[in-house]
């Protein structure tokens, strides 16, 4: 089947997801389609299967225009989406998760759909019983039921988006394998990643989106270096740093491990200094946010400790840590950090934390006007926060930290905020550090985390890489390593730093 | 916000004011006129108890000129959540009731609460005895009066008819709640039953099987009580042929019926309602029922005419016709008898007419314990504050 | 913003045509005369001193039920459990009173004193009863809704069980309720007719002026509210959002406690088997056709008990059912709801325009 996508557009409010690509896919062979978050893929692979239409654009399959209108729709044209969470039924057995997706008749024939799912497992080597039930089935395993399921139903085109999330090495392999044998015997698969490696290992093609625009393509041998600069932009100038001396340890974190549904780290040794910046970089879900969390008492170590001022505050709770004086900023600013309703005045009085019974409302507003003075929020004391800009709302959360912190974590602190309110937001943080305030902030914008940092710590799938200066990493490696490569260093120094240790 | 303040205040001296009480004494004389009004427990239509008492007051306005009826019904917790029954009274005095009757045990407390209130209203409290001067309820409400029919004697007859009719020797009472009135009821029931079996049948007394089931009121309120179908369905499952009811709807009938249709030879006798049974022809055996019509045309001619003077009824059958509509205070309509059975009962109600009395030792009570002693008749007092079911009977006498 | 509030009396204004519009075309399918229907149902609920004293009855126990909802409201909480804390709170009353009876009876203890402990012996049986399903909640995981529920039937359970079993009057066991209290321990009204007790209005109006301070003027409130519209934003500034939970589940019980210990103590004057007589429900009723404000609960309470007890006429006069209050109570709600709803919709359609 071939698959041309023409001048696809898609804006979500101020957010141009897609602006005009355009793409063929030819039959028998795998595209790649690379991008960091946010760089559009989703949101085209969405279009593509059905579960949004485009604004404007047309997909035209094997040279006829398309209308696609539901996932159902695609299905019935030949084109099957594997998700990143496999959509299928858990309580049911493997034969019924089958059945349930099909148009046939209303008894369908259950023996018939067994033998021929059978026959499919026994074409992929795929070991799976049809009488088991799905919730006993491995995140790999069920991926594999899912492409059965895919292909039963009669799928010429394959997209998988993120496929190699959350699953072991061998299942990895099993399913490349599988890639390129349905893309021989004529299938067309978008394989969608984020993964460097994985794309260069099994694309005939590689495309890379960067902020809704197709930015380029790429074949085989792939260059690396290319590919992360298409991913990320260019490599921005320095811009000279402003050197703060590093105080104190505010925070340590000793052997920490942590667990979350699809990733493990490790035994993650990290001391954070007071005044200084540290910021952690990485694909979304590679375990940043999960480490940034428990920093603030907000997720339980499975082992090792948290220490601040020396004090070891592990499975102490985020009360405890806000009275130690950390403060931490979710990136959902109106989910969770704000509380949609509620006024500007309002959120003031609640992050005081005063103590009585009656609220001295006249007090409360001139705390109120004063604190939206000094953090240049575009807004009034009676504002409901949900009225505020992106920008505003995360003034108003810089607005609503004590005076006096220890340690900040913030989570995207300029995301979807324009430049005046990013370099707005970055002062106000910069001066918190020049009191002695130590800073731990999650970023994708690798020149914000470069710009920014001290120090910058990698995450990959759940690996964590020591602390680089961010004065000495370049974007391109620092790219690099967030799409997996050249990992190979610190394991080597680590094993080197281990076998001289067992010398000694 | 003052001016709200003082119409509230105003308000509240006009209810002082306008209640001030009464002396100790009846009620004027109402006159040629008297609206009547009726406070019934469950639906006016139940083909029970409710709808017996519904017909007394219709009978009431047909026999004596003058008189107008306005009533409430489903006067109970469960289907008027909120009210109180002195409440639904005064609305029925707000329609022009000069007489409330308040129809059911259930009402007794509240009624004592509204002829307290309003000395100036007549009240009836049928099945009451809180004006019997003997009695242990006793307390003076110059404007009440409380009626009762010997329904024991109607309840004999009901024993006699299931005794004669049952093959399996094994007679069920669906009972209401449990009190002295009720006690009495089924145990009446009881010495009829086990009468007939004795005297008529010659058998073993011992053989008689006499149970009683109670469902917690007067009739089903889903979730709070047993559900009577239930309860009468376990009875002819379990082998007993006649279930005798004693509550104030109708489903013993319904569910003889329903298994009658099903091939089983299976018998109930409904309560309280003359025609009630016609809701199973060829399963009732007969009904036991009350004729409120004569008392309440009495008790409404003593209140229009000033002779109103508080006191305690319990009004006895016409023996000379039973099912005079216009006499007795309880009748027994037979319905599907054998021919023998129907004699039987015939029989039985003539003995009684000439004075036959079950109510008289040797009789114990369930427990074992002496209640009338041989040759010792029970007097009024005996027998309406019953304090167990008798010594025979199978079920609860008070409850655990 | 002043142009949605123009509009929102229009809307509401509206709904309430359409909810006697849907009520009216009711009573004429079951061919009732709806102009006599509603000047009865008037005419029951203000046509005498006596009748209206009965809606202050009425409105009491509905009144604090609401004051309570509202409270878990505003931490976001559905608490259908209401009707187990009422019914709960009139179990501890009348646990209490018969206990304090011989003692009121002998002398041993001032009445007043007797009655004012069993109204808190009952708040505290609501409040136990509503923090149980907070704990459930809490520590189980359970949603209030389920728990509430599931509370309900076990009160219910509990209620007959006393009435019929250990509580029943001597030699009887009936659904009727259990032996009515001494005369001393009754809530005093204003005469021996009415069943208008001053005391219990002054009660409920206390409630619902401390619920609305509470809402609007303290950091107690505040807290609350934030829990209730972001319990997550809440905790990271700072809100124990658990106990904050706990504690207006408790306020609420306490409220629905007092309300099932009026009924007990001035109502009925004894334990019956629908002590609770459904006001929890219609106290969710009122809540939301007030939008869980407590600015003009008592007014909207006070009008659901004048329907409630105006519509007792009905089947007096008219032979209607009384549900007939129901009706139009129940539509009054859901039209409200569906023209605040409509609103939204139309002010941001208009806004798009714009």
């Amino acid at each position: 089947m071939l698959i041309e996508l023409r001048d696809i557009c898609k804006t979500f409010g101020p957010v141009r997801a897609n602006a005009g690509i355009s793409l063929a896919v030819p039959p028998a062979s795998v595209l790649g389609i690379l991008g960091e978050n946010g760089a559009g893929k989703s949101t085209l692979m969405k279009i593509l299967s059905g579960f949004q239409p485009p604004d404007s654009g047309s997909i035209i399959i094997d040279g006829e225009a398309a209308t696609i209108r539901s996932p159902a729709d695609a299905l019935a044209r030949g084109i099957g989406m594997l998700h990143q969470d496999p959509l299928d039924f858990p309580p049911l057995r493997l034969i019924d998760d089958l059945i349930l997706g099909s148009r046939g008749p209303l008894r369908p024939d259950r023996k018939k759909a067994a033998r021929e799912f059978r026959e499919l497992a026994v074409r992929f080597d795929f070991d799976l019983d049809h009488e088991a039930y799905v919730d006993s089935l491995t995140v790999g395993e069920r991926q594999q039921l899912e492409i059965l399921r895919l292909l039963w139903l009669g799928a010429r085109a394959l997209i998988l988006d993120e496929p190699t999330t959350g699953i072991s090495l061998p299942q990895k392999q099993k399913l490349f394998a599988t890639i390129r044998l349905l893309a021989d015997e004529g299938m067309t698969v978008l394989f969608v990643s984020h993964k460097l490696e994985d794309v260069e290992s099994l694309c005939d093609r590689a495309v890379v989106l960067r902020q809704g625009a197709l930015v380029g393509s790429s074949e085989p041998p792939f260059d690396t270096k290319r590919l992360v600069e298409l991913m990320f932009g260019k490599e921005v100038p320095q811009t000279p740093r402003y050197k703060i001396p590093c105080g104190e340890t505010v925070l340590a974190a000793r052997g920490l491990c942590l667990e979350s549904l699809r990733l493990q780290i490790k035994d993650l040794d990290l001391e954070v200094y007071a005044g200084e910046v540290v910021g952690l970089a990485g694909m979304e879900g590679s375990g940043q946010a999960i480490f940034l969390a428990s920093c603030a008492g907000l997720e339980r170590a499975v082992a090792g400790s948290v220490c601040l001022d020396e004090t070891d505050m592990t499975s102490r709770s985020h009360h405890d840590f806000k009275r130690e004086g950390v403060a931490y900023l979710p990136a959902a600013r109106l989910e969770e950090g704000l509380v949609p309703g509620l006024s500007l005045e309002d959120h003031f009085i609640l992050a005081e934390g005063k103590r009585g019974l009656f609220i001295d409302r006249r007090e409360a507003e001139r705390e109120a006007v004063s604190r939206i003075a000094s953090y240049n929020i575009k807004g009034r004391p009676d504002s409901p926060v949900e009225s505020l800009s992106g920008g505003n709302q995360q003034r108003a959360l810089l607005a609503l930290l004590r005076d006096k912190l220890s340690l900040i974590l913030v989570e995207h602190p300029t995301r979807g905020l324009d430049i005046e309110s990013t370099i707005y937001i970055w002062s106000k943080l910069k001066e918190r550090c020049s009191q002695g305030t130590a800073i731990v902030f999650i970023s994708s914008d690798l020149d914000e985390i470069l710009q920014y940092s001290d120090r910058v710590l990698v995450f990959f799938a759940g690996r964590v890489s020591p602390p680089l200066s961010a004065e000495d990493l370049g974007v391109e490696e620092l790219g690099r390593l967030i799409g997996g490569k050249g990992w190979e260093r610190f394991e080597a120094s680590a094993t080197a730093e281990t076998a001289e240790a067992s010398h000694v | 916000m003052r001016k709200i303040t003082k119409l509230i205040l105003a308000l509240l001296l006009v209810a002082v004011l306008g209640t001030t009480a009464f002396a100790q004494s009846a009620p004027p004389a109402a006159g040629a006129n008297l609206t009547i009004g009726l406070v019934m427990v469950g639906p006016y239509n139940d083909h029970g108890w409710s709808q017996a008492n519904y017909d007394g007051a219709q009978y009431v306005v047909a026999k004596v000129p003058g008189t107008k009826l306005v009533y409430i019904d489903k006067a109970n917790s469960a289907d008027r959540p909120g009210t109180t029954v002195s409440q639904l009274g005064e609305s029925l005095v707000a329609q022009g009731a000069k007489l409330v009757i308040f129809s059911s045990d259930d009402m007794s407390d509240e009624a004592v609460k509204f002829a307290q209130a309003h000395k100036d209203v007549f009240v009836i409290m049928t099945s009451g005895d809180q004006t019997w001067k003997d009695g242990k309820a006793y307390k003076d409400l110059p404007n009440m009066i409380c009626i009762m029919g010997r329904m024991e004697y109607m309840k004999m007859v009901a024993g006699v008819a299931a005794a004669m009719t049952t093959q399996t020797g094994k007679i069920g009472f669906l009972g209401p709640l449990i009190n002295d009135e009720t006690r009495r009821l089924a145990s009446s029931a009881y010495l009829g039953a086990k009468y007939a079996w004795v005297n008529y049948l010659k058998k073993d007394p011992a053989k008689l099987s006499f149970k009683v089931t109670w469902i917690g009121f007067w009739f089903n309120i889903p979730g709070v009580t047993s559900d009577p179908t239930q309860v009468a369905d376990d009875f002819f499952n379990s082998g007993y042929d006649v279930v005798i009811s004693g509550i104030d709807t109708t489903e013993a009938v319904t569910e003889a019926a329903k298994y009658a249709a099903q091939g089983k030879k299976v018998f109930a006798i409904p309560y309280d309602y003359a025609k009630a049974i016609d809701e199973g022809k060829g399963v009732s055996l007969g009904v036991p029922y009350f004729n409120w019509g004569p008392a309440y045309v009495t008790t409404v001619k003593a209140a229009m005419a000033g002779t109103w003077k508080s006191h305690w009824e319990w009004n006895a059958p016409d023996w000379k016709n039973i099912n005079n509509p216009d006499t007795g205070a309880v009748g027994f309509n037979k319905g599907t008898l054998t021919k023998d059975a129907s004699a039987s009962v015939d029989k039985f109600i003539a003995e009684l007419a000439k004075g036959l009395n079950l109510w008289k030792g040797p009789l114990a009570l369930q427990d074992g314990s002496a209640y009338l002693k041989a040759g010792e008749a029970a007097t009024d007092k005996q027998v309406w504050y019953l304090p167990q079911l008798l010594q025979g009977m199978e079920g609860q006498s008070v409850s655990k | 913003m002043s142009d949605s509030r123009a509009l929102k009396p229009l809307f509401q204004g509206a709904a309430v045509v359409l909810a006697l519009g849907l009520t009216t075309l009711v009573l004429l399918a079951t061919k009732a005369p709806p102009l006599a229907a509603y000047v009865n149902i008037a005419r029951g609920a203000v046509g005498t001193v006596s009748v209206a004293l009965d809606v202050l009855v009425a409105w009491v126990p509905l009144l604090l039920v609401t004051s309570g909802l509202l409270v878990t409201f505003t931490v976001g909480l559905w608490n259908i459990g209401i009707e187990g804390q009422i019914t709960f709170g009139a179990i501890f009353a009348t646990w209490a009173l018969r206990s304090f009876q011989g003692g009121a009876a002998s002398g041993a203890i001032d009445p007043a004193l007797a009655i004012a402990l069993s109204v808190l012996a009952g708040m505290a049986g609501g409040a136990l009863w509503a923090m149980l399903v907070g704990a459930l909640k809490t520590f189980g995981g359970v949603n209030e809704i389920f728990g509430g529920l599931g509370l309900n039937y076990v009160a219910t359970a509990l209620n007959l069980w006393l009435i019929f079993g250990p509580w029943k009057r001597p030699g009887v066991a009936s659904m009727s309720g259990t032996v009515p209290f001494d005369k001393a321990l009754w809530l005093p009204t204003i005469n021996e007719q009415s069943r208008f007790a001053p005391i219990a209005v002054v009660l409920a109006l206390v409630a619902i002026a401390v619920v609305f301070a509470l809402i609007q003027g303290t950091y107690f409130g505040l807290r609350l509210k934030a829990v209730g519209k972001n319990p997550k934003a809440a905790y990271l500034l700072g809100i124990p959002t658990w106990q904050y939970t706990m504690a207006s589940f408790a306020i609420c019980g306490i409220l629905a406690g007092l309300a099932g210990a009026v009924q007990v103590t001035s109502v009925y004057h004894r334990l019956i088997p629908s002590i609770s007589s459904g006001y929890g429900y219609m106290g969710l009723m009122v809540s939301m056709l007030v939008n869980f404000s407590a600015a003009v609960a008592a007014p909207v309470a006070l009008f659901f008990a004048a329907l409630n007890v105006g519509s007792i006429q009905l089947p007096i006069t008219l032979k209607l059912d009384s549900s007939l209050a129901g009706v139009l109570q129940g539509t009054l709600v859901l039209f409200v709801i569906l023209a605040e709803g409509a609103r939204m919709r139309f002010m941001k359609k208009g806004g798009r325009k714009a």
